[in-house]
């Protein structure tokens, strides 16, 4: 089991928890699994073509899953897996 | 609404001002009480954009993932992210919009000649199409 830690602002999908424990043997899964328990939170991570949104980005305890195996990084019990936005922007482009 | 507590409110300004003429970028945490949003600590983060930051600035997923464990170590959530917009007005640039990420409020401080001159918030949405103001108090 990994333990997904939930952003303040998803946790209206996940009846109000900060962290959902959950099976999967690789970050995919285990998102697979996240989002098959709270089905509203699909939409906040993935866009209509099932890939995750552009300014999703997701870590396995300090590791960026890009520089990885992506959704295929593998996931060991007690690893922690944290959603963190891709933000950023600019004056320029009004 | 979005409340920014006047400590957190100096930070911000504060750093919009010393990275002057450059944009600045930062963490808000607080709370949300479902109607209000309060931010009671400012994290000043640092501009990672590769090139010329008077105009641009993106944050490092590594500080906001920081922001966020702090955040949840001193019983606050992150609620939001600012940025300066140096000698131009704060509106949600098409830069903004196409970087954005509608989990949180974005408060954009306009800074003039190196001072505070006005400041808004917006919300923007999930196909990172629109952003509409949301009420800001500081």
């Amino acid at each position: 089991m990994a333990k997904i830690l939930i952003p303040t602002p998803l946790r209206q999908y996940t009846e109000k928890r900060d962290a959902v424990e959950v099976p999967g043997t690789t970050v995919g899964e285990a998102l697979g699994s996240l989002t098959s328990a709270y089905a509203d939170l699909r939409k906040q991570l993935y866009n209509d073509e099932g890939k995750l949104r552009s300014f999703v980005n997701v870590y396995v305890n300090d590791e960026d899953i890009r520089y990885l195996s992506k959704e295929a990084t593998p996931l060991k019990d007690g690893d922690t897996v944290s959603i963190v936005p891709s933000i950023a922007g600019g004056s320029r482009g009004y | 609404m979005i409340r920014i507590d006047r400590a957190a409110w100096d930070v911000m300004v504060s750093h919009a001002r010393s990275t002057f003429p450059n944009e600045c970028c930062g963490a808000m945490l607080g709370t949300n009480d479902g109607e209000t949003k309060t931010v009671q600590v400012a994290i000043p983060l640092e501009n990672a954009f590769a090139g010329v930051q008077h105009e641009r600035y993106e944050l490092r997923p590594e500080d906001l993932l920081k922001a966020d464990r702090e955040a949840r170590a001193r019983g606050l959530d992150l609620i939001g992210i600012f940025h300066s917009h140096p000698d131009c007005d704060a509106y949600f640039s098409e830069t903004d919009l196409k970087n954005s990420c509608p989990w949180y409020s974005f408060v954009v401080l306009s800074i003039k000649n190196g001072e505070f001159d006005h400041a808004n918030s917006f919300l923007p949405n999930m196909e990172q199409t629109e952003a509409v103001r949301e009420e800001l108090v500081y």
